[in-house]
């Protein structure tokens, strides 16, 4: 008796064992943390948007392009290239803790809904609104006429 | 404290502006600058928490810059589409036709 589902597990081996659908693990986990930030539009727009269309387009985008064939060693100036990168960034991050410790916060907090959401994004944020429509439509356009 | 929030945000920004600047392939960078664009996000909606019931606008915000970060996402891989199309390769050092 020959196991009917058997290449449907070796297919979702095959994606679990390539690094893209680990992005998508990572932003559903950042999602989750909104949802503990009394955000929960946010986390469903995160988890739709981000997860369900960029991740689907990021996998179309590196199965679409050939495996690379050749692989050139890494130059002595990419080593130099790599600790600069490193110590830039870590500088970076010591500076951004050294800030966020030694401010002064104060307290308050409650929760919210989606309602005043929608209350805001039509008045307080509705140019905004209207212009990231027009925007994406010319993307999503352009992305066509240059990828066809 | 409010900076225990702001700490995972930091943290993605910083690791992701590392593996963008020193990542050889133009995919692989378009993915870590998706890191960068979340960490921005973590900490829009962590200020708005923060803020109270009144302040919403962080919130907002973070929703109009997942908006943004779709239609660049299109363009982007339509442009590494079209490159790797022309050039037959995608790594960002052998892209240099306007290097003097």
């Amino acid at each position: 008796i020959t196991n009917l589902l058997e290449p449907f597990y070796k297919a979702i081996l095959v994606l679990l064992e390539s690094c893209v659908i680990l992005g998508g693990l990572v932003l559903v986990r950042i999602s989750l943390s909104y949802l503990l930030l009394n955000a929960d539009s946010a986390a469903v727009v995160q988890s739709l948007i981000y997860v369900g269309t960029i991740n689907v387009v990021i996998v179309f985008a590196v199965m679409l392009i050939n495996k690379l064939q050749s692989f050139r060693c890494s130059s002595t100036y990419s080593t130099i290239r790599d600790g600069i990168a490193s110590a830039a960034c870590t500088s970076l991050f010591h500076s951004l803790i050294v800030v966020i410790l030694n401010t002064t916060w104060s307290e308050e907090s409650l929760t919210n809904n989606i309602q005043r959401i929608g209350f805001h994004l039509l008045t307080d944020f509705s140019l905004p609104f209207e212009l990231l429509s027009i925007n994406l439509l010319v993307a999503l356009v352009e992305a066509i006429a240059i990828a066809r | 404290m409010f900076g225990n929030e702001l700490f995972p945000g930091a943290l993605f920004f910083c690791i992701g502006t590392y593996a963008f600047i020193t990542s050889r392939y133009m995919v692989k960078a378009f993915m870590w600058l998706e890191l960068i664009f979340n960490a921005v996000n973590v900490n829009f909606v962590a200020s708005s928490n923060y803020l109270g019931i009144q302040q919403i606008k962080g919130e907002i915000f973070s929703v109009l810059v997942i908006a943004i970060v779709a239609a660049e996402a299109a363009i982007a891989l339509a442009i590494v589409l079209a490159i790797n199309r022309n050039r037959k390769s995608i790594r960002i050092d052998e892209f240099d036709l306007l290097k003097w």
